[in-house]
């Protein structure tokens, strides 16, 4: 026999030495911890899950909705009937900003999420094939980045898309054409990132074993790119939310009855003057839910980045110090 | 074991008192460098890392001290600490002193006139220490200018011609105006010597200098690190984890473990007569390249502890085989081993130790394993692979629109070689050699290769379709360099050793048992299935590894540097584990490696190569005991060797310049321009070497043994290609450290 029993007795004392130092952090746990230091990121957070669940349960707080019209308060400020106000057609407002928000952070979640799922399936493909596929891809990825965007919203959400606009809301068409103009940036950026993951050991050692390529690219590639992933989910909803509310503000967006952040503010530019909460309270809102998102981002990107300075903050361990 | 207690508890504090004494006195002589009770903590994560736990040592000027110790030991950050560019997010304490001036809490801009200046450093990658956008003269002249402001341009211009001859770069007056990336690897380094030494320092700070060149390179950067000592007088530290590069150089070594210095003392003293159990490892840990004799080495469990806890008891004590309780009762201080002064040990049981002791015994090294199959003849086994004729060239391009060829770079050159049941067989060279390109064409097994592939009887000429190239891949698998880079870091080990079996398309219940036996086989705690890659440490990674590739039973193991990324101590652990796997499972391993000791110790047959060709291949006892081409021979003398007596009196091959670039390679001889042999000889005989390629000849018996065998004798296994193996060397290319001590006046 061989040394066999004396590496298991070393492995027992290593395990004993692993554990009881606390020598292995999840990197869940660091990327956490990280986070938490952040506290603009943390309160970044805070204000977006506040946004979130006040666009779901906020309209159980008012007896409007965005549809009924109060004929008696028509172009009101805020007042006891109506928190915020009410529209030029008697409309409450804040039934309405409930509505909008809760629009807006639909549209910013499916299109953040969707078109960087569908940038990291593609941008993988490209750089795990390489070669004639990449730069078939390539050419179609480079053509729909050049494609006006601004104009196929235009044609698709009123004039040309008609027969699409019986079937679907006008929410999910913009979402879906959002979707299409949305994912380029990233999948480039993904592209880039698995070439270099690819010259790594264990996407050969996967190649040598005989893994297909599709399961290379979803077992080895897709998750090992998994922080730059968040980090483009929180970037793209907020581009996103922009979008929309651009959109909307030059009207080719989401339309009437939907309502949405970028109608409200769009609706209420003309008049700032003479009713100004139908203007800054759907702004303030807009301000809140990017502005969140933008804290938050920065304190991801201090999270996920290992060589991030964030380790010197660290609160340090009483009594652990040397005596000296 | 006899529990000798008495010096234990009466120790610490006249320990403490002596060190104070020491510290009241700051440099008694006149050492140039003084460093007291030096601590460095950093924070982290998990908190407060001990890097650093109480160094101390007086560099006396024109002696080099030998800093050793494995990664995470302390010694680089006991270097940045002396040199002030540690992030200030450490925390340091302690006397750093250089000629009697109080170095540590100094402000950036006051170290500044210091650095460079009375104390310079070359760094461990000479890749990136140079910056790019500069010429070499310019950043040489960098140096020059801000310690001298008075110095004229001229002069400062001929003081970098003269630095960059004294570091042997030929035609330094040109060379002024070259980029970094006009130079090697290995000439980058000289110009970082030539720019530590450019102000004579009187210290001399070297962090692994050579670790990231090739060894004929790294033999001559030490020769420069030499002449540029005794040229400029400094004093040197010199920080490795290579037992064998600091045998020849060093006067004095400091042992270094868990951040504390555990044993100091002379060359001799430390290789000789070591007195602390870890330095006795570490040296039996290390093989050696001049020994043919086999036994196994030295394997030290466990890993070095962790510093985010100030160790109670000896920080080696976890994995001491000499540990016993007196050890785990405080940490043993740095005491006198033999009487002699010089020589002290951080171990309560020094006494019992020493030269004589045997090592394999104390800590239980495995008996050498036998293979069933080293009793059968090598022509009676079967062949698991062979490889005829395998060319790869990649063509050399030029211009942005019309590409035109412009030469055709010859990575692999028509390699041909068999490997049989049972045998390892190694390809060793300097890198651009062509060896990693010969694992790629093996594993690659493409119809399209020039050159024939065969790997257990299936060829790359009639493989075609998937599943022949399956039945393939399961005849033979790869283990990487680096096992941190080799697993997904997204991957538990069962899911990592899981993937080869699923793909086999075994089902849930069987690759659960084989995963099990897997663990067992390599070592490791089959319940550590469910761990992190990043929760092992890299010989275990490396265990991981292997077990992959020994999942679905191969017949051919691929080993590309498998040993090279590991630190001494936990390297003798893995080479004995392949030695045991070899031999148990009767498997054949190809490996490439640049380290011809681990060569040595672990192949049956080895193979030179040079410039994508084979320049002599045969029984590994037989080319490195002797060695015919004179590729070959420089390459073994450049192997420095754990044995500071035999270092210092070796002769030394060392050869000129670098791996000429594939495209300015000779018509005939590919090694005739760097050639010691081809320099000797007479122009007749060298104009033969320019134009006829030399083949690969056997090596014939001698005639004394012919003349005994009757009949015909048979060829050993040796071939060489070489016209003049017997030729003179070239006097200049020879090195010898003859007298006892090195650093004479």
């Amino acid at each position: 026999m061989t040394n066999l029993n004396t590496v298991d007795a070393a492995a027992v004392a290593q395990d004993a030495h692993l554990e009881s130092a606390d020598a292995v952090i999840a990197k869940s746990t660091i990327i956490f911890r990280r986070f938490m230091r952040n506290k603009t990121a943390v309160a970044g957070l805070a204000i977006f899950l506040a946004l979130t669940l006040f666009s779901f349960v906020g309209g159980f707080f008012t007896p409007w909705n965005k549809e009924t019209i109060d004929p008696f308060n028509i172009g009101m400020p805020p007042s006891g009937d109506h928190f915020l106000g009410t529209s030029q057609a008697g409309i409450d407002l804040y039934a309405m900003t409930v509505e909008g928000t809760r629009i807006s952070i639909l549209i910013g979640l499916i299109v953040g999420l969707v078109s960087v799922l569908i940038a990291a399936v593609y941008g993988c493909t490209m750089a795990y094939f390489g070669g004639k596929v990449d730069k078939v891809m390539l050419f179609v990825l480079e053509a729909l980045i050049m494609m006006p965007a601004l104009l196929v919203v235009a044609v698709a959400t009123s004039g040309g898309g008609d027969t699409l606009k019986k079937n679907l809301p006008s929410w999910l068409l913009l979402i879906i054409v959002l979707l299409v103009f949305s994912w380029m940036g990233t999948a480039r950026l993904i592209r880039s990132l698995s070439m270099s993951l690819m010259q790594r050991d264990f996407v050969k050692a996967a190649q040598y074993m005989g893994v297909p390529p599709r399961r290379i690219v979803w077992r080895h590639l897709v998750p090992n790119i998994g922080s730059l992933l968040v980090l483009d989910v929180t970037r793209g909803v907020t581009g996103a939310i922009l979008a929309e509310v651009a959109f909307s503000f030059i009207g080719i967006g989401i339309k009437l009855p939907d309502v949405s952040l970028g109608v409200l503010i769009g609706g209420a530019t003309s008049q700032v003057q003479t009713f100004p909460w139908m203007f800054w309270v759907p702004l303030t809102v807009m301000f809140l839910l990017t502005g969140s998102l933008a804290m938050m981002n920065d304190g991801l990107r201090d999270a996920f980045d290992p060589s991030s300075s964030s380790v010197g903050r660290a609160k340090k361990k009483s009594g652990q110090r040397t005596g000296k | 074991m006899s529990n000798e207690t008495t010096i234990g508890p009466a120790d610490p504090s006249g320990a403490t008192a002596e060190r104070l004494h020491i510290a009241g006195l700051h440099s008694p002589s006149d050492a140039v460098l003084s460093v007291r009770d030096l601590y460095v903590s950093f924070n982290s994560e998990n908190g407060s890392v001990h890097a650093v736990r109480g160094v101390d040592f007086d560099l006396m000027p024109g002696k080099t001290l030998g800093i050793v110790g494995e990664s995470g030991s302390g010694k680089s950050v006991t270097s940045l600490a002396i040199m002030g560019l540690l992030p200030s997010t450490a925390e340091i304490s302690g006397s750093v002193r250089l000629k009697g001036q109080e170095l540590l809490g100094l402000s950036d801009k006051a170290m500044c006139a210091y650095r460079g200046n009375d104390i310079a450093m070359v760094f461990q990658d000479p890749l990136s220490s140079l910056t790019p956008v500069y010429t070499v003269g310019a950043q040489i002249t960098e140096a020059l200018t801000i310690h001298n402001p008075g110095m004229s341009k001229p002069a400062k211009e001929a003081r970098a011609v003269e630095l960059l001859a004294m570091v042997g770069i030929p035609s330094p007056k040109n060379r002024l105006k070259a980029f970094p990336h006009e130079f090697s690897g290995g000439m980058r380094q000289r110009v970082m010597i030539a720019i530590a030494i450019a102000n004579n320092p009187r210290v001399l700070i070297a962090d692994e200098p050579t670790t990231a060149l090739d060894v004929t390179i790294q033999a001559q950067v030490l020769e420069v690190l030499h002449t540029a000592q005794e040229e400029t007088g400094a004093a040197v530290v010199m920080i490795t984890h290579d037992l064998g590069v600091v045998a020849g150089i060093a006067d004095d070594i400091m042992v270094m473990y868990a951040g504390k210095p555990v044993e100091t003392g002379s060359v001799d003293d430390i290789y000789y007569n070591p007195r602390m159990p870890y330095t006795m490892g570490l040296l039996g840990a290390v093989p050696r390249v001049d020994v043919a004799e086999k036994s196994s080495l030295v394997p030290i469990d466990g890993i070095p502890p962790n510093l985010l806890h100030t160790p109670t008891g000896c920080s080696f004590a976890p994995r001491c085989p000499l540990v016993t309780d007196a050890c785990l009762a405080g940490e043993p201080p740095l005491l006198p081993a033999d009487g002699g002064a010089a020589h002290k040990a951080a171990c309560i049981r020094s006494e019992e130790l020493g030269g004589d002791v045997n090592v394999l015994e104390i800590f239980s090294a495995p008996p050498v394993p036998v293979s069933r199959f080293d009793a059968v003849p090598r022509g009676e086994r079967s062949t698991v692979l062979e490889l005829k004729d395998v060319r790869k060239h990649f063509p050399l391009t030029k211009g942005a629109l019309l590409k035109r060829r412009i030469g055709t770079v010859k990575a692999v050159d028509g390699l041909s070689f068999d490997i049989r049941e049972g045998e390892c067989f190694s390809i060793v060279g300097e890198s651009g050699s062509g060896k990693t390109t010969t694992l790629l064409e093996i594993m690659e097994f493409h119809k399209d290769q020039d050159g024939e592939v065969v790997i257990g009887g299936i060829s790359n000429k009639q493989a075609v379709d998937a599943k022949a190239k399956g039945a393939m891949r399961r005849e033979m698998q790869m283990v990487f360099q680096d096992p941190t880079g080799a697993l997904d870091p997204r991957f538990t080990v069962y899911e990592v050793l899981s993937e080869p079996l699923q793909n086999a398309g075994m089902d849930k219940q069987a690759i659960r048992k084989r995963i099990m036996e897997l663990m067992k086989l390599v070592g490791l705690q089959p319940d550590h299935v469910n761990r992190f890659p990043n929760q092992f440490s890299g010989g275990q990674r490396q265990r991981v590894g292997i077990a992959r590739a020994l999942a679905v039973n191969p017949k051919l193991v691929v080993l590309d540097e498998p040993v090279s990324a590991l630190d001494v101590s936990v390297q003798a652990g893995v080479i004995n584990l392949l030695d045991k796997l070899r031999a148990e499972l009767g498997l054949s391993y190809l490996m490439v490696a640049h380290d011809l000791s681990v060569v040595r110790h672990i192949s049956n047959r080895v193979a030179v190569m040079y410039l994508g060709k084979i320049v002599e291949i045969g029984e590994v006892d037989r080319v490195f005991g002797n060695p015919r081409h004179p590729y070959t021979r420089a390459l073994l003398s450049a192997i420095p060797v754990p044995d500071p007596q035999f270092e210092r009196t070796r002769e030394r091959i060392i050869l000129k310049g670098d791996l000429p670039s594939p495209l300015d390679a000779p018509k005939g001889c590919n090694f005739a321009t760097r050639c010691p042999v081809f320099a000797a000889l007479p122009a007749a005989k060298q104009e033969k070497c320019l134009t006829l390629e030399p083949p690969l000849e056997a090596v014939l018996p001698s005639p004394a043994v012919q003349a005994l065998e009757a009949g015909p004798t048979a060829a050993l296994d040796q071939q060489f290609a070489c016209f003049f193996p017997d030729g003179e060397l070239d006097e200049d290319m020879l090195v010898v450290h003859e007298t006892a001590d090195p650093h004479g006046p």
